[in-house]
């Protein structure tokens, strides 16, 4: 039946296009067949990715008739759907959305706007910016985004010179994205991820696949051949209504459950020893200084890693080693006399000691034998451990991430087929390549560089991002003031912890300018609001995130903003705020008033388009005419299919020994621990009776602007999820409204209990971004959004040192109302 | 003969509401306005959860599509009917607005829209006008957790036929003598 449908989709295609009311007509970037086929069909099928949320999961955009919906694209690397792209046409024709530009007419805060002319906007945004950046200098500037704009906006920052663009990453991959940088020299959540389809046993920690929906199809793929799914969450994610082990885990505690887990792997010797020796630093001899030992340290050439080589009984460099000890313990003669030396893996069975099954039990809630049981099955079946997305909840995640990585090395089960693997890099170009006395940019010309750092690398220097770090460095004018901030398609109230650091940062600011589609909470903040684009009036090509194949993804435009809504590219708008600032800026990457017509920027958007696709043909060695085609025609195209074992197998991995990492040696450049070890969360751990954990998370229904339209209000859930024993016990009744009052910030609000079992007892649990809305802009049938709590606010603000993981849990009191 | 029918698949739903949403978006085109009679979305799929339970448990109920279907009995003028494909259909023309069907329905699947006085059901105009083409209805193209099928019972080479033969699934309230044929599949 499935491949029925494919086939007809694949004639739907060949039918395409037809304007009203409303719908664009479907011009395509590239002259191409795809744009002589245009008919008057009344049906067509286009590709478009999704961009409901960072995900982009291929669709495709169906007419029939008078209907318009989005399927998945089922021949795309990375295929859709869930609840978020089935609404989207809720979000396109929004009531709430954003129509005009607005001037603030009121107090920062107070939501009082006038609506303006585009010109008048960006006009004065422009003279505001040009007296900040004469005043101040361009660094001066920041903006922040999620994954909208995130290609472009280096660009525009570049152009403008400062080095201020400031994610989410903080409270979303921080964590983890540093965990596999310093276990296996990886970057971003996409860079390595289980084989889903092929793999026979996932463990799924705190991650319940709420995206990518590539994933899930994958895994329902493995599910046919009998997959083991655990999950291991201290609420019932959505997935765990299907069919898997669900292990109500304490909060905060997934550190100790995985040093318990390895603790029984390696004591019952179930771990890949030939594995272990080759491919990791596990028999690297290590200083009672906690350095490793090297070939400088015995006066000797070269700098390699030393280990103890069991077949000469002889301390020798790794690569020269036929038999590399993972257990010795010994001395060593070295140039500056006899030092003790151990191996990595000796030090972490030491570390792993603390937490056998028993101990790990009264700290995770976990019985002692599940915990046996699950590092047995993971052992034997050679499992995959999920590495971690939204992973900044406690304060103590970069630890409880590099361990999930260590168990995954630990039964040798990376990039193999079923394993953790390595994503096939698509070596998509970026807007700007960045070297010591100039800036490259994609279309070809050179910027100065930009001389400010990062304040948020200064401060975290492992850092994939920390908006905390910007707050500080606005607030207290250090290392150098920030005085302008541009918030592009993101939401900093729902998506940073730390409400009132936010508030005063906001008020202190100079210019605060928003480019969005909806009234998230900061809007209320603006000096200027820029109503945006929605994914489906807008092309765009990108790299497809959540494959293990390298490819391009590529969107059409296939809508217009509906009647009355006058919204605008965010990369024009944002190029003409610079243009009429400093056009000797502008004119340096060739953009002056010609593109001042709205109209007339899709020639310069092109290039950036046409730019990326060029270099990605030459890189590839591929034909780009062919690859536009494909584009166009199917929405995506496969470079390069995974190939698995590669690394650390072929290829040294970007760590510094080229290993992968049990005892990760860049820790040693910030005094942390190179080893994981278990921690208490930052937050005050609830004891009395009425004191709870407050947990947040998302499901596949979550993501800022989706949980926003109409159908959210029946789908998603706004209320606090509450066991029934802890219910029972203080009386409180499903539907009961309670106050929450943060354990560490005193802060309090109402919200509406739900008795569930899908919580554990001791934890409350809510959807991040969906509840407590407080924008003055919502209003009518939308007010429901206002309802819940937003768990930002009881966030103690505290972050994790050297990475600048921003946990979102805390811990409140619970007083029934 | 030809009798098509439902397959959803408990054991692999991931509660992502696709199928839901879509089935708004396509058969209702996204409005927006309240199904008063679920309190929920203009959508065919209700969703029924079981919190109280040894452990979390979801149900998604839509219209089942009996072969002995209690609305086809009661309705007085012949506007619902079971047609030839096996699926239960209502003829907008025929109906007078009485409801009965509503009531008669063990399984709550139908809904009133009060714009035009009519019951409401899977399958909504799109997906039977998409099924009359040879594609899938709109709940079972989205889904992306294989929790869905859609096809002839009576076609042993069918997805449906296909995935019965090997699965343990469960039809919900037989006793009330309905015959549905939407198949809840609780496992392999």
């Amino acid at each position: 039946m499935e491949n029925i449908t494919r086939r007809d989709f694949g004639k739907l295609l060949a039918t395409v296009a037809i304007a009203s009311a409303g719908v664009s007509a479907i011009k395509p970037l590239f002259e191409t067949k795809f744009a002589k086929s245009q008919t008057s069909a009344q049906e067509y099928a286009v590709p478009v990715t999704c961009a409901a949320c960072g995900a982009a999961c291929g669709l495709l955009f169906v007419r029939r008739g008078e209907r318009m919906y989005l399927v998945p694209n089922l021949s795309h690397p990375q295929p859709g759907m869930c609840f978020r792209p089935a609404s989207a046409l809720q979000l396109w024709n929004h009531p709430l959305r954003l129509k005009k530009p607005l001037k603030r007419a009121g107090a920062r805060g107070e939501g009082k706007f006038q609506e303006v002319d585009w010109g008048t906007a960006l006009n004065e945004i422009a003279q505001k910016l040009r007296e900040i950046v004469q005043k101040y200098g361009p660094e001066s500037v920041a903006f922040t985004r999620h994954d909208h704009m995130s290609w472009i906006l280096p660009f525009i920052a570049s152009v403008l010179g400062t080095p201020n663009v400031i994610g989410h990453e903080g409270t979303c991959h921080a964590a983890s994205t540093a965990a596999r940088r310093f276990v296996l020299g990886a970057s971003g959540p996409t860079s390595v991820d289980p084989d889903y389809e092929n793999a026979t046993y996932i463990l799924l920690i705190g991650r319940n696949l709420d995206a990518a929906m590539g994933h899930v199809r994958r895994l329902a793929a493995a599910r046919e051949r009998g997959v083991k799914i655990v999950v291991v969450d201290p609420r019932a994610p959505n997935i765990a209504y299907s069919s898997v082990e669900w292990l109500p885990i304490n909060p905060s505690t997934d550190a100790a459950f995985v040093l318990s887990l390895i603790y029984v792997i390696i004591s019952e010797g179930l771990y890949d020893a030939p594995f272990l020796k080759k491919y990791t630093n596990a028999p690297f001899l290590i200083k009672p200084d906690g350095q490793p030992l090297t070939q400088k340290d015995l006066g000797q050439e070269g700098a390699a890693y030393l280990v103890y080589d069991n077949a000469t009984k002889s301390v020798a460099p790794h690569d020269k080693a036929q038999d590399p000890a993972l257990d010795y313990e010994g001395e060593v003669q070295t140039k500056d006399g006899v030092v003790k030396v151990k191996t990595a893996f000796k030090l972490l069975i030491e570390r792993v000691a603390k937490y056998t099954p028993e101990v790990a039990e009264k700290i995770t809630g976990i019985p002692a034998d599940t915990i046996r049981r699950i590092a047995r099955e993971f052992a034997i079946s050679r499992g995959v451990a999920e590495d971690g997305w939204y992973t900044s909840r406690n304060g103590n995640d970069f630890d409880a991430y590099r361990a999930i990585l260590i168990l995954n090395a630990l039964v040798g089960n990376i990039d193999k087929r079923g394993g953790l693997c390595f994503q096939e890099s698509s070596r998509f170009p970026s807007t700007c390549t960045i070297f010591e006395d100039r800036i490259e940019t994609i279309i070809g010309y050179t910027l100065p560089p930009v001389k400010a750092k990062r304040v948020d690398t200064l401060k975290y220097p492992e850092t994939p991002g920390s908006f905390d770090a910007l707050l500080d460095a606005i607030i207290e004018e250090k290392p150098y003031p920030i005085k302008a901030l541009f918030i592009v398609a993101t939401s900093p109230f729902h998506r940073d912890v730390n409400t009132e650091k936010l508030k005063k940062a906001l008020e202190k600011l100079e210019l605060v300018v928003s480019i969005d589609i909806l009234p998230q909470d900061h809007i209320d903040w603006s000096d200027y609001v820029l109503p945006d684009l929605m994914f489906l009036e807008r092309s765009e090509i990108g790299s497809v995130k959540w494959s293990l194949h390298a490819a391009v993804w590529y969107s059409h435009k296939v809508l217009d903003p509906p009647p009355g809504v006058d919204a605008r590219d965010a990369f024009w708008a944002l190029m003409e705020i610079i243009r009429r600032a400093f056009p000797e800026k502008a004119k340096l990457v060739d953009y002056d008033e010609r593109y001042a017509d709205y109209h007339a920027f899709e020639h310069y958007e092109e290039q950036f388009m046409d730019t990326a696709l060029k270099k990605l043909a030459d890189l590839w060695k591929l034909n780009v005419a062919e690859i536009k085609e494909a584009l166009e025609t199917n929405g995506f195209y496969i470079l390069k299919k995974k190939s698995y074992e590669t690394r650390p197998y072929k290829t040294s991995l970007a760590t510094p020994s080229g290993k992968v990492e049990i005892y990760t040696l860049r820790a040693l450049r910030y005094g942390l621990d190179p080893l994981p070890d278990w921690k208490p969360p930052v937050y005050k751990v609830p004891q009395a009776p009425d004191e709870f954990y407050l947990v947040n998370g998302k499901d596949n229904v979550i993501s800022s602007h989706m949980v926003m339209v109409k159908n959210a209000k029946w789908i998603v859930d706004r209320t606090v999820w509450m066991n029934p024993a802890d219910a029972e016990r203080l009386g409180i009744k499903d539907g009961d409204v309670v106050e929450l009052e943060g354990l560490d910030n005193g802060f309090k609000a109402k919200a509406v209990v739900k008795v569930t079992n899908r919580v554990k007892p001791g934890v409350l649990y809510t959807y991040a971004f969906a509840g407590g809305r407080q924008s003055k802009l919502i209003s009518g049938e939308y007010e429901f959004l206002r309802e819940g709590v937003n768990p930002q606010w009881f966030a103690t603000g505290k972050v994790e040192p050297v990475v600048g993981s921003a946990p979102t849990n805390s811990s409140v009191r619970v007083r029934r109302l | 003969m030809t009798r098509l029918a439902h397959l959803w698949d408990q054991s692999r739903c991931i509660a992502c509401g696709a199928c839901i949403a879509a089935c708004n978006a396509a058969n209702y085109g996204s409005a927006t306005e309240e199904n008063k009679t679920w309190r929920w979305l203009r959508s065919n799929i209700r969703r029924v959860e079981v919190l109280r339970g040894p452990r979390p448990m979801l149900l998604l109920v839509q219209c089942q599509h009996c072969e002995n279907a209690p609305c086809v009995t009661v309705c007085p003028t012949g506007a619902s009917y079971k047609d030839v494909d096996g699926l239960v259909k209502i003829k907008p023309e025929l109906c007078i607005g009485c409801k009965y069907c509503m009531v008669a329905c063990p399984y709550e699947a139908r809904w009133l829209d009060e714009r035009t006085g009519l019951p409401e059901k899977c399958m909504g105009d799109e997906c039977l006008s998409r099924v009359s083409q040879g594609l899938l209805p709109i709940c079972v193209e989205v889904c992306p957790a294989g929790a869905r099928a859609f096809g002839d019972l009576d076609d042993p080479s069918s997805e449906i036929s296909r995935r019965l033969a090997r699965s343990r699934y469960v039809r919900l309230l037989e006793n009330k003598g309905t015959e549905p044929k939407y198949f809840v599949v609780v496992g392999p």
